[in-house]
């Protein structure tokens, strides 16, 4: 029930995100077909080059998607780019494939006689060997094609949408109606992909193979029409847009990270940004680490997000951890100016820090307030941290150093779904962020950093120095927002959205106008 | 005309043609016959260029072939081959038109062309033009191969085994249609095929080849007759002649001297005779050995005959055979006319031989008794 009201509250966003991703599986499985299909006959010429290549296009297959897209980033940045070059790279191997066996699998015997009846040999390429290895080629597209409407799910993680975000956001806030909206359509989709396919190798077919009565679904007439329906409906997806009019000039892109306080403060940055100004705002939503949000932003993709002091100090600069809040800020700004031209801007007023939260019944059961009453402890819990946690200096690496910790057991579960586990009580201490909203909705123990290890993590914009020169409004509009904001009013506004499941534009929306920052419309 | 120069071809050590001299005449079917391995398909597919010599060079009226475009060479040649040769993705039409179309000949002329083509077959047009090679019988896809070969009116058709996959029954219709065809069309052939009958059958020459060599190139009667050696005779076998009795001439079987008369002996002298020789028919000739009539033994009964001379009793009406005629024709007169005894006689005249039921029987049992050979 739950997910069909979801479904009916969200349609648009669905729809347009579906849009998305029809748009992007469908341009990487033509360019995976026109890279695919000439490697194909290439290599069926060339007999040399078979082993090697379908090797490489194995290698590809087998390295992790994510890997594969996480790669790309620097070199592609984010947005489709990255996207569809991995969905591209993914498809290959099928298409590859199918279009060598199909040509390999040709009777010699008919060829030889195409050369002796004089035909050349493009002529047996184009007339004789691609026709009669189309089915085998088609069955190899159709592969690539479903796999690829699955792949393009990963592509919310560079910023390029599609259902993907859906199912990414839902994982992120716990929201199962949320991955179901982005899960079912993706299948469906799948689906309808594979059936449109068939009917284009239906129709490939030669006559010849086929015997019997074909039933009405199958006859050539309803397939020919289904293909043309699909097929201008799909000209309108790609055209429409092209008719929204001419695009405003006075641009600002904003990026985020993938979790929510950064959604909302994306959409509270769009909205009062827009209603301030006559600047139009893009939204590059959960691009993924702060590493990759930062990457964009050097990129030029994004003009602005909003990081955290320690984040840019620890992780960014490489800094060793220091509780200093004003030094960290101004080492913080003085060191992106020179290191990434970036531009620091004043600090939105709350710190959202890491710190560590246990169950309400483990910190009753050994009276656990601050974290060196838990490391008193520690070697009787599990810890259950994000990866990111694990790795850095900043955290859990420096953290054993201050505090003389050591878990029972440690495992590793990136974002929300270590609150399951520690819920479930599969773990007994997590990794959290100060404002996470899903701290209020689990009811959890905050562990005072009682030796100060941790940094500030103040959020700050940063932004590009296209902003500073075009639109030094957008400035004192941050400040005057920072006024507004708060680690409270923070951790109100995410668990709006984690527990009581409010989309992050509404909560984003309702608190500037609660507070007179926007007029409503 | 086909000049095969010192054609040799070689896969590695392997030698496929050993140094091939031969021609093949214009307007002619040539049968390429052999054990598999021997070459005979080889030796097709150099005319086409399918293979190309490693030594020696392929004649084609007096070009070598080897400086032609090799497209255009091929496109002036028919080719048909076995079953596998029609595109199973197009249709009957698309399949005969293919080098038609590649020709830049006008829509209209291509069409007649197919319509021609598949008369000249035996298909009927309307019927299968439209339909894929895989919904007719082989005998119907071979019938539209070989319109496809005939296409672009080549002068000389390749074809490589191309009855071979039929039923018996369908190759022996095919092979009919073929000489039926090329009685009107009159194209240069070279047919390579392993079955002996169907050579005997339709070729006008026949190449019997092996391993990489020309054993024997000649007339079908001749190589039946005489085997160049026993290669040849092994290959053909011996009782391959009955297979083609119209090969078999009246010569072949003719008692050479048959007993003879003049019209002026006597009776006497006459019976005497044949009572010698062991007949009871004398053949009465002429000086200068003109065949005038027939003097059989049995007129002489309940008849006095003394001072009688054979010319009084000469039987003038009688049926003659040539010495061309083949068995075939001959058993056909004497099961027709109920005769027994049949003077062989030259085209002025001249007594040659005699055939007789005997003589016949002799001579057909051979291959019952003989066949061991």
């Amino acid at each position: 029930m739950n997910f069909i009201t979801y479904m009916s509250e969200n349609m648009d966003q669905i729809l347009s995100l579906l849009v998305e991703h029809i748009e992007l599986t469908f341009l990487a499985v033509a360019v995976a077909i026109l890279i695919g299909v000439p490697i194909g006959i290439l290599i069926s010429y060339v007999k040399k080059l078979g082993k090697p290549v379908l090797a490489l296009a194995n290698v590809m297959q087998a390295i992790p998607s994510m890997a594969l897209l996480g790669f790309m980033i620097p070199f592609l940045g984010i947005g489709t780019k990255p996207a569809i070059v991995m969905v591209v790279l993914y498809s290959l191997l099928p298409i590859i494939k199918n279009t060598y066996i199909g040509i390999q699998n040709i009777n010699a015997d008919m060829l030889e006689a195409a050369r002796g009846i004089g035909l050349t040999k493009w002529q047996i390429l184009v007339k004789v060997q691609i026709p009669l290895a189309l089915p085998v080629i088609m069955g190899g597209i159709r592969i690539s094609a479903v796999s690829a409407v699955g792949l393009m799910t990963l592509a919310a993680f560079c910023g390029a949408g599609g259902l993907g975000y859906l199912v990414y956001a839902g994982i992120r806030s716990i929201n199962n109606a949320q991955i179901l909206a982005g899960a079912i359509p993706a299948c469906i989709l799948a689906l309808f992909f594979d059936y449109i396919l068939g009917i284009v190798e239906n129709l490939v077919t030669p006559k010849y193979k086929k015997q019997g009565k074909v039933s009405f679904f199958k006859r050539r007439g309803f397939q020919v029409s289904v293909l043309i329906l699909t097929i201008l409906a799909f000209l309108c997806l790609i055209i429409y847009p092209v008719f929204q009019g001419e695009q405003a000039k006075k641009q600002i892109t904003i990026g985020s990270m993938d979790f929510t306080e950064q959604e909302i403060l994306s959409y509270m940055i769009n909205d009062i940004i827009e209603d301030r100004t006559d600047i139009t705002v893009n939204q590059r939503l959960s691009l993924g680490s702060s590493t990759i949000v930062l990457s964009a932003l050097e990129q030029d993709d994004i003009d602005m997000y909003v990081d955290y002091t320690g984040t840019i100090y620890g992780s960014v600069l490489k800094h060793e951890p220091n509780s200093n809040v004003e030094e960290v800020y101004n080492i913080s700004k003085k060191e992106m100016k020179e290191k990434y031209d970036v531009n620091v801007l004043g600090d939105l007023n709350f710190n959202n820090t890491y710190t560590l939260a246990v169950r309400r019944d483990t910190a009753e059961q050994y009276n656990l307030k601050t974290i060196s009453d838990l490391s008193a402890v520690s070697s009787e819990l599990v810890f259950s941290p994000t990866l990111t946690f694990m790795e850095r200096n900043d955290c859990f690496l420096g953290l054993q150093q201050v505090y003389p910790i050591a878990f029972r057991d440690v495992m590793p579960i990136d974002g929300a779904p270590r609150y399951v586990a520690l819920t479930n009580h599969e773990s007994d201490v997590i990794d959290a962020y100060s404002t996470d909203g899903l701290l209020k909705k689990y009811d959890l123990v905050v562990l005072e950093d009682d030796k100060g290890f941790f940094l500030p993590y103040h959020a700050i914009p940063i932004v590009n120095n296209r902003v500073l020169e075009e639109f030094p409004e957008v400035v004192p509009i941050l400040e005057e927002l920072s006024i507004y904001l708060s680690d409270d009013v923070m951790r109100e506004l995410n668990y709006k959205v984690d527990e009581e499941q409010q989309r992050p534009e509404d909560v984003a929306r309702d608190f500037l106008i609660q507070n007179s920052l926007i007029t409503e419309k | 005309m086909i000049v095969f120069k010192n054609v040799s071809k070689s896969f590695g050590n392997h030698k496929i043609l050993d140094n091939i001299n031969i021609e093949f005449a214009d307007n002619t079917i040539t049968c390429l016959i052999g054990e598999s391995g021997c070459g005979k398909t080889t030796l097709l597919k150099t005319i086409n260029r399918l293979i190309e010599p490693t030594t020696g060079s392929v004649f084609i009226n007096g070009k070598d072939i080897s400086k032609e475009n090799v497209i255009d060479l091929r496109r002036s040649l028919g080719y048909a081959i076995q079953q596998t040769g029609l595109f199973p993705h197009m249709t009957i039409r698309e399949n005969i038109e293919i080098i038609l179309k590649l020709t830049k000949k006008k829509k209209e002329a291509i069409a007649n062309r197919t319509l021609e083509l598949m008369d000249m077959v035996g298909l009927n047009a309307s019927e299968y033009l439209d339909r894929y090679p895989s919904e007719l019988s082989g005998g119907q896809q071979q019938r539209v191969g070989i319109a496809r070969a005939f296409a672009t009116d080549p002068d000389i058709i390749l074809m490589d085994e191309p009855f071979s996959a039929l039923d018996p029954m369908t190759r022996s219709a095919l092979q009919d249609e073929l000489i039926r065809i090329q009685s009107r069309y009159k194209k240069s052939i070279i047919f390579v095929t392993h079955d002996m009958n169907e050579a005997i059958k339709i070729a006008d020459k026949i190449a019997i080849l092996n391993e990489g060599h020309v054993i024997q190139y000649d007339t079908p009667e001749k190589i039946l007759k005489n085997p160049a050696n026993d290669f040849v005779k092994n290959f053909v076998g011996p009782k391959k002649i009955w297979s083609s009795p119209e090969f078999i001439k009246v010569s072949d079987i003719m008692i050479e001297h048959p007993v003879t008369c003049n019209p002026e002996y006597s009776i006497f002298y006459c019976l005497n005779k044949m009572r010698i020789a062991k007949v009871d028919t004398l053949m009465v000739v002429d000086d200068k050995n003109v065949l005038l009539g027939i003097l059989y033994a049995d007129v002489f009964t309940n008849v006095s005959y003394e001072h009688k001379k054979a010319k009084d009793f000469i039987e003038k009406d009688f049926l003659v055979t040539h010495p061309e005629d083949s068995i075939v024709d001959l058993l056909d007169l004497i099961d027709r006319e109920k005769i027994t005894t049949m003077p062989v006689v030259d085209s002025k005249g001249h007594l040659k031989g005699l055939i007789t039921r005997s003589t016949l029987l002799t001579y057909m049992s051979q291959q019952f008794i003989k066949g061991d050979e």
